[in-house]
């Protein structure tokens, strides 16, 4: 079963001059770490948001396991994924235990079990020493990891990511890798999008690269990289295929 | 009902540790109601319970001196100064101290004032005798040329108010004065012409009609509503609750900014389960906010020397109405916060649009003191609403039936914002 699937998917926001999306198509499978990398306007974000129900497709078709994006399915849905904005999507006035108890009491989740979830999630991120502090006073890697928890409490089968390791330092970074790593060995599926092509290569089983809404090309970093033999690595794949022009 | 609760803690915490919205919400609406009270003492009292000291110059030395001082006096709302240092006052120096605002008015009586009323009455008397036949002996003066007039001067800046109501009370104590020494001529006339009459002369009864006043409101006084602390306490109580517009809004749009509103929205379960302990949250702290400021005008006001407040008979409604107040209150500030995408434009929309608001819907003064069209547009405020149900209650102490109409005004007018508010939210997932 595919994890996502994305069929000639379209989107023209109200107003805007030119689509985000023109028919879009593309799949993971479940069980994958997969990449949707594209530059700046690409419209990974669209993409991401369409699949999470936020924002209406002008046309074509998006599914999560299996399931078509539909009023029908959203709670469905929902309790599928977790999302992982790329804003730290947390109350900066709570502690990090208030945030996630808050969550955690919106999933359904309340009491004891719920307390044990959280300090769980808290040490295995190194922040249990700093469950009583405010968020907003955490340093940016503190509160990457903290905006990860709030989105895993509910456990879901897919994690979407959107630059979760944007401005974070080393170990942070490397933290958050192997977290991901390790969500992914226990069966459940990651999608991950970044403009940081080596982490993508690094963790990705699979990447589909987007431009102006279209799929540019998709494979698993080693084939792409393979596929061209001037190319050295994912990055040059990436440059390959979108160009040298800066985007706005 | 997890979620509910969950966001009411979420939103205790958030303001709980806000600092400046806590003052906003809570110290300032204080600290107004209390300056707003005091400096609306003074106009509130002008006609009411204020003594104007009055000058008098009284060149009469007769009756119509004497009933001009004696009536002005029991009347309490003045104090007849008729004397400076011990030395009588004169009629220069009096206008001298009222073209310099020392006084508001200054009131002379001219010399041979009564005699001239005596005249004109005898006179009177007189005429009635010969037409029935009977002796005119009564003295009567040589016509003068020049009328003689009781001489009134006035602060330029007294208000007209004031004057007219000056006017007619010198006019009811020159009517009595003219009266009174008319009947005592008629009578002096008779008793001359039979001795008998002393004894048998009926008293005469000068006013076969009297004016009676009874207050609607169930064992109040209805004037209550003169008072600086019976308008501003509820007034600007409803104008602060409006202001949590201010931290709502904010609420809203810092959530949309930092991306916890998306995050609350791809959690399975009805996100108006969220909006609803929002709602629920803020219309208690209005609730709040509105005991505190009736707080202020119980006990913090008389203790500045302030009347204090009245409540009524009917406290559940009260109750009642400061709910729906809340609601209104809390339902514009979600629409605000959805509307808008920045803080500045939310905040200074919502903060123009409730001064606004509270200066139609009578918040700064009555409502019925403004020209009529204002009236009309005034009633369409949600505030002049809330004032009008507390003012029913407060002042005619009114029950739950009585305010029912203004409550259910106010409940769809936030159902109304609420829905609104649904529908902008939805059009943006489009």
């Amino acid at each position: 079963m595919n994890s996502i699937a994305v069929k000639d998917l379209e989107k023209t926001y109200a107003g805007a001059l030119t689509p985000s999306l023109r028919g879009l198509s593309c799949t993971f499978a479940e069980g994958t770490i997969a990449g949707l990398l594209g530059p700046n306007g690409a419209g990974k974000t669209t993409t991401i948001s369409i699949l999470c129900g936020l924002v209406e497709a002008t046309g074509g078709s998006a599914e999560i396991f299996g399931m078509p994006q539909v009023p029908a399915n959203r709670e469905a849905i929902k309790r599928a994924i977790g999302v992982v904005p790329q804003r730290i999507a947390l109350f900066p006035q709570l502690t990090a235990f208030e945030n996630l108890r808050y969550f955690g009491n919106l999933y359904g989740f309340s009491g004891k079990p719920l307390r044990e979830k959280i300090m769980q999630h808290l040490e295995a991120f190194g922040l249990e020493k700093a469950a009583h502090k405010e968020t907003g006073k955490f340093s940016g890697g503190m509160k990457r990891r903290a905006n990860i928890i709030a989105s895993i409490l509910h456990e879901p089968r897919l994690l979407v990511l959107d630059e979760p390791t944007a401005g974070v330092d080393v170990q942070s970074r490397s933290m958050i890798l192997q977290f991901l790593r390790d969500y992914n060995a226990k069966g459940n599926s990651v999608i991950y999008t970044s403009h940081l092509l080596d982490e993508a290569e690094q963790i990705c089983n699979e990447v589909a690269i987007i431009d102006e809404g279209t799929l540019v090309v998709q494979g698993t970093p080693k084939e792409l990289v393979g596929r061209h033999g001037h190319c050295r690595n994912l990055e040059d794949v990436f440059l390959h295929y979108t160009g040298h022009a800066v985007r706005d | 009902m997890l979620r509910i609760i969950a966001t009411i803690r979420k939103e205790w915490l958030l303001l709980r540790r806000d600092k400046a919205g806590l003052a906003l919400l809570f110290a300032m609406p204080l600290v107004l109601i209390t300056v707003m009270a005091l400096i609306q003492d003074a106009p509130f009292r002008d006609y009411q319970e204020v003594k104007f000291d009055i000058l008098a110059v009284d060149n009469d030395h007769g009756r119509l001196g004497r009933y001009i001082r004696e009536g002005l006096q029991e009347s309490g709302q003045f104090n007849v100064v008729d004397s400076i240092n011990g030395q009588p006052l004169s009629e220069a120096a009096a206008k001298s101290m009222v073209a310099k605002g020392k006084y508001k008015i200054s009131i002379t009586v001219p010399k041979g004032a009564t005699a001239e009323i005596v005249s004109n009455a005898n006179k009177i008397v007189n005429d009635i005798s010969k037409r029935m036949g009977l002796p005119s002996q009564l003295p009567v003066k040589a016509l003068s040329n020049d009328s003689l007039a009781v001489q009134l001067y006035f602060d330029p800046a007294a208000k007209k108010a004031f004057k007219s109501a000056i006017h007619q009370a010198l006019d009811n104590f020159l009517t009595q004065v003219e009266t009174d020494l008319l009947l005592e001529r008629i009578q002096l006339q008779l008793r001359s012409r039979d001795s008998l009459s002393q004894d048998t002369f009926p008293a005469i009864r000068l006013k076969a009609v009297a004016l009676r006043e009874t207050s609607l409101g169930e064992g109040k006084q209805i004037d209550v509503i003169s008072n600086s602390v019976q308008h501003n306490v509820p007034a600007w109580s409803i104008f602060a609750m409006f202001f949590i517009v201010i931290p709502i809004a904010g609420n809203m749009i810092r959530e949309r900014e930092d991306g916890s509103l998306v995050r609350m929205k791809l959690i399975p379960g009805n996100y108006l389960s969220v909006l609803t302990g929002k709602l629920l949250f803020f219309v208690g702290i209005c609730i709040v906010q509105f005991y505190l400021m009736i707080m202020v005008g119980l006990y913090l006001l008389p203790m500045l020397g302030l009347p204090e407040l009245q409540l009524g008979v009917n406290h559940v409604a009260g109750f009642l109405v400061a709910a729906s107040i809340g609601v209104t209150a809390t339902a514009y500030g979600i629409l605000i916060g959805t509307i808008f995408k920045t803080p500045n434009q939310a905040l200074n929309f919502g903060a123009v649009s409730i001064v606004i608001l509270s200066a139609i819907g009578g918040i700064w003064i009555p409502l019925e003191i403004m020209p009529e069209s204002m009236q009309m547009i005034g009633r369409l405020s949600p505030l002049s609403w809330g004032l009008d149900a507390i003012n029913d209650i407060y002042l005619r102490n009114g029950h739950i039936p009585y305010v029912l109409p203004d409550i259910a005004k106010l409940l769809i007018c936030g159902g109304a914002m609420l829905v609104a508010a649904a529908v902008v939210e939805q059009r943006r997932i489009g």
